[in-house]
């Protein structure tokens, strides 16, 4: 076939954009970032009694980890904002779904005890 | 790459969303693989969903039957047999996991710089973390069922007596169930752990298998002469995932 397939035709499948080098700066700040709140969750963890509040403290900073591994490892904070939104807004939902359920989950608790 | 300059800037011209061009500015391969785990992020979804409703329909308390401490059980280092070290073990994993997402994403960076030298060394560090990661993920999954875990029961239902048993002994001490310690408890217990950590152990070996693939088309030179890394990013992205999937796996299975 004769389309787009001679090389130096303008070829959208293999088209790949330029990437620059953003040094390794952030990388690092990232990685020091993970191992302490890795830590912060393991001392939280004995010094804190199991309480629902404590729940909600690790939930957050795996939310927060997330953030930085999203954004920095897997670049999306430096790619083009809609494509950032086309995977996000539907995990927001999922997260939505994941925390009703848990709530739905003690509920069933209490109905399995009547 | 150089040559398809002129003809890319035509299209480039061209509004956002008139075709011919990436309307995201990422690769074909790029924005698939990015599609490919919003998918799969589906899918480690619906786990969490399933844990999160059982896990909480079956709180934690001191009364025979509920939800078992995960820390309590998953209370061993290798070497240090008999110890109560609860929740170290997995942070280590979390730290090795960490570690090769370092060496993973400073791979990509060299890749940016065309430095095939520093990519192979980058990757040979990615894989001994991951095959790190799954030995220690082996090494968890023997000593569970070697305490009694099985897919189809639970026999870590903790009774008041083994409840007490276990906040008696400190960071450190020794530690060993006692007889009336333990009894059945809620089933999905043991399954789910298997099929969880059994899902994302897997998804760590294809990880592993497709950097040794890139590893082996790096040091044969064929990014090389192809002008680009991007099959690093490719597999970065995946590897990257795995890592986050991970974060979850922790914090649910091990920290609440």
């Amino acid at each position: 076939m004769e389309f787009y397939n001679k090389p130096g035709d303008y070829d959208a499948i293999n088209y790949v954009p330029h990437t620059e080098s953003h040094g390794t700066k952030e990388l690092w700040k990232t990685f020091w970032l993970l191992l302490g709140i890795t830590i912060f969750d393991f001392v939280i963890y004995f010094v804190m009694p199991a309480s629902g509040f404590r729940n909600f403290i690790f939930i957050f900073f795996g939310l927060v980890k997330a953030y930085f591994i999203v954004g920095a490892f897997m670049h999306l904070k430096h790619e083009k904002i809609s494509l950032a939104l086309v995977i996000l807004v539907p995990m927001l939902f999922v997260l939505g779904l994941i925390s009703g359920l848990l709530y739905e989950g003690s509920a069933l608790e209490v109905m399995k005890s009547m | 790459m150089a040559n398809h300059t002129s003809t890319q800037a035509a299209f480039e011209n061209q509004p956002t969303w008139a075709g011919g061009r990436s309307p995201f500015n990422v690769s074909y391969g790029k924005l698939m693989m990015w599609i490919f785990l919003l998918s799969d992020a589906f899918t480690f979804s619906t786990l969490l969903v399933q844990y999160g409703t059982q896990r909480f329909s079956n709180v934690v308390t001191p009364i025979t039957t509920k939800w078992p401490d995960p820390a309590s059980i998953f209370n061993h280092f290798p070497f240090m047999h008999g110890l109560h070290l609860p929740l170290l073990f997995v942070s280590m994993m979390t730290f090795i996991l960490i570690l090769s997402s370092v060496t993973m994403v400073l791979a990509v960076e060299a890749g940016h710089r065309n430095s095939k030298a520093e990519v192979a060394r980058y990757m040979i560090y990615t894989i001994l973390g991951g095959v790190a990661f799954l030995s220690c993920q082996a090494w968890e999954w023997y000593t569970f069922i070697h305490e009694g875990a099985r897919l189809d029961g639970n026999t870590f239902g903790i009774t008041k007596q083994g409840y007490d048993h276990l906040h008696s002994v400190g960071f450190g001490d020794h530690f060993e169930w006692a007889e009336g310690d333990r009894t059945f408890g809620p089933v999905p217990f043991a399954a789910l752990f298997f099929i969880v950590t059994g899902f994302h152990g897997f998804h760590v070996f294809s990880g592993v298998v497709i950097n040794v693939v890139v590893y082996i088309m790096t040091v044969r030179g064929v990014f090389e002469r192809r002008g680009h890394y991007e099959m690093i990013e490719k597999a970065g992205l995946y590897w990257h995932f795995v890592d986050l999937v991970w974060v979850f796996v922790f914090t649910f299975f091990y920290l609440i």
